[in-house]
């Protein structure tokens, strides 16, 4: 589940949860989009980057409402709100504000200049045509979402090269905060792809149920065997490292840690290895899809959602996948409606996510009446599967019902929804890139060669090439072959 | 309560419990049969 964040040392107590925060700012996002469908436009001062060859025109505000402000003038807004809201959410959060906007700032500016790079025409033009428009021999065609690896690899570099630098950013490095809230406005983006095909959309979600089944089912006992018999873990060890590798990345290890009365520490290492190995399949497997899948892009998203772990590694590891592949459709002239790979992407690991809490449940129930059963000790409670429950989904799934309705129950335009949402999507882009951003600062590929961890590794390692990406991509296939997503019109 | 050290986590070795095996081993048919029937469906009902 849910992405790879190291708790961090809070200046007090939260006064709300990290998913309560992020549903309410989600939830902001979204309800401001609307606000639009009514005529006003609150949205529209937000910035976004064109594909480019001359920097100067660039950046520009999503709407032309706002066309006064100018690019520079839009990414200054958009960094002002930005920066007060989050330094809102970390104050309930109990950060310390103003060491959080300090290094928010270093954060937004080195991630959205991630952005605008990655949106160089040499990087990000895709096909001859749009190569001829802006004046460039060839191009590495990885389109502007190349700019969420180029955020990746820049914080990659930080965390390794300059650790003292990356230790000043980390109160602002919150991948999980910023993932959550990203999802919570993806749901509203979802319903409306979805709206326009619903046949095909339900049809998708029922697949997701073998994402549910291959993940808790079958990775999870194959990787704490591995891990117990074939590399001696303890159960301590193995429990959380099996939910690390199998279900959801760090949220689950977390979860797990807590259902089998682990200490604290114990998930927190797991998690720590989860991040990096997501970092490593993000830069990996788009390619690898790109390459091999192009001709299959519903196997190559729900591949990435089955094979990715972390929420925000998974989303991020299928929006690239989806401009990747629709870049080399479209060379072939073949060019999709855009949305669908990010909706199957994340159809599979909303679906994940749900059952966390139940399978915790499962494992205190078994370690806390069969395994450990220590008088006087806490044990398993039903109430821990609402306790351990993702909240987040929640607003997730509010977005996407209450869009859906507006898109099929009324009379409001498809065309002006689509504008209203595209919007908040602006928001949710900004919010992806600061999640890889985060991730890539928060890697730091030393801690693997700290004794001890080469063995932790060694069964990630195998059970992560070893057979989830192989069995995640021959269960993608048998539920997604054949299927493409509709044809832009 | 001590901090973890990675070094201990496979310092002594804990033989697999009869719960586990049948935890590992209930784990793994439910999900071959689930997928199995899930396979059936999505045959049944195909994509398109």
């Amino acid at each position: 589940m849910s992405e790879a964040t190291l708790p961090l040392q809070a200046a007090a107590p939260p006064r709300f949860s990290e998913d309560l925060v992020a549903v309410g700012l989600g939830l902001l996002v979204f309800l401001l989009a609307l606000v639009s469908l009514a005529g006003a436009d609150a949205l529209g001062w937000l910035v976004t980057t064109s594909v480019w060859s001359n920097p100067a025109i660039a950046l520009a505000p999503v709407s032309k409402t706002y066309a006064s402000l100018g690019g520079a003038g839009s990414l200054l807004l958009t960094y002002l709100v930005l920066t007060a809201v989050l330094s809102a959410a970390a104050y309930l959060l109990g950060d310390d504000v103003k060491r959080f906007a300090t290094a928010f700032t270093a954060v937004f500016l080195i991630a959205y200049a991630s952005w605008f790079i990655g949106s160089w025409a040499y990087l990000a033009a895709v096909t001859p045509a749009d190569q001829a428009k802006f004046g460039v021999s060839w191009s590495l065609k990885l389109t502007n979402e190349g700019g969420y690896i180029v955020a990746l690899l820049v914080g990659l570099v930080i965390a390794n090269a300059f650790p003292a630098f990356a230790e000043r950013l980390r109160s602002a490095v919150r991948p999980e905060l910023y993932i959550k809230i990203a999802i919570v406005i993806l749901g509203a983006f979802i319903a409306v792809t979805m709206a326009s095909k619903l046949t095909l959309a339900s049809s998708l979600m029922l697949r997701g149920l073998a994402a549910i089944v291959e993940a808790y089912l079958i990775y999870w006992p194959i990787v704490y065997l591995i891990a117990r018999k074939g590399f001696g873990f303890s159960r301590e060890w193995a429990a959380p490292l099996a939910s690390g590798v199998s279900i959801c990345g760090v949220a689950a290890a977390i979860a797990t840690g807590g259902a089998i009365r682990a200490r604290p520490q114990v998930p927190i290492l797991v998690s720590s290895l989860v991040v990096v190995f997501a970092v490593i399949e993000v830069l990996i497997l788009p390619f690898i899809a790109q390459t091999f899948m192009s001709h299959e892009p519903l196997v190559a998203a729900a591949w990435m959602g089955l094979a990715v772990k972390t929420d925000g590694a998974a989303l991020a590891a299928g929006g690239i996948t989806q401009s990747l592949i629709q870049a080399k459709a479209a060379a072939e002239g073949i060019v999709y409606q855009p949305g669908w790979m990010l909706t199957v992407t994340a159809t599979v690991k909303v679906f994940i996510d749900v059952f966390i809490g139940v399978w915790a449940f499962i494992l205190a129930y078994i370690w806390t009446n069969h395994i450990n059963p220590r008088a006087g000790a806490l044990k398993a409670r039903l109430g821990e599967i609402w306790e351990r429950f993702p909240k987040f989904i929640l607003g997730f799934v509010a977005t996407f019902l209450i869009t859906l309705a507006l898109a099929l129950g009324t009379t409001v335009g498809s065309g002006q929804l689509n504008a209203a949402i595209g919007e908040a999507n602006v928001l949710r882009v900004i919010f992806f890139l600061l999640t890889f951003f985060s991730i890539g600062v928060m890697s730091n590929f030393r801690q693997l060669w700290q004794e001890g961890f080469a063995k932790l590794a060694a069964v990630y390692l195998v059970s992560l090439f070893g057979f989830v990406v192989w069995v995640g991509f021959v269960i993608s296939w048998l539920f997604f072959a054949g299927v493409k997503p509709p044809l832009a019109s | 309560m001590a901090k973890p050290d990675l070094r201990e986590a496979t310092s002594v070795y804990e033989p697999l419990l009869p719960i586990e095996k049948k935890l590992i081993g209930w784990s793994l048919g439910a999900g071959l049969a689930l997928l199995a029937l899930l396979v059936v469906v999505n045959h049944l009902v195909p994509l398109n």
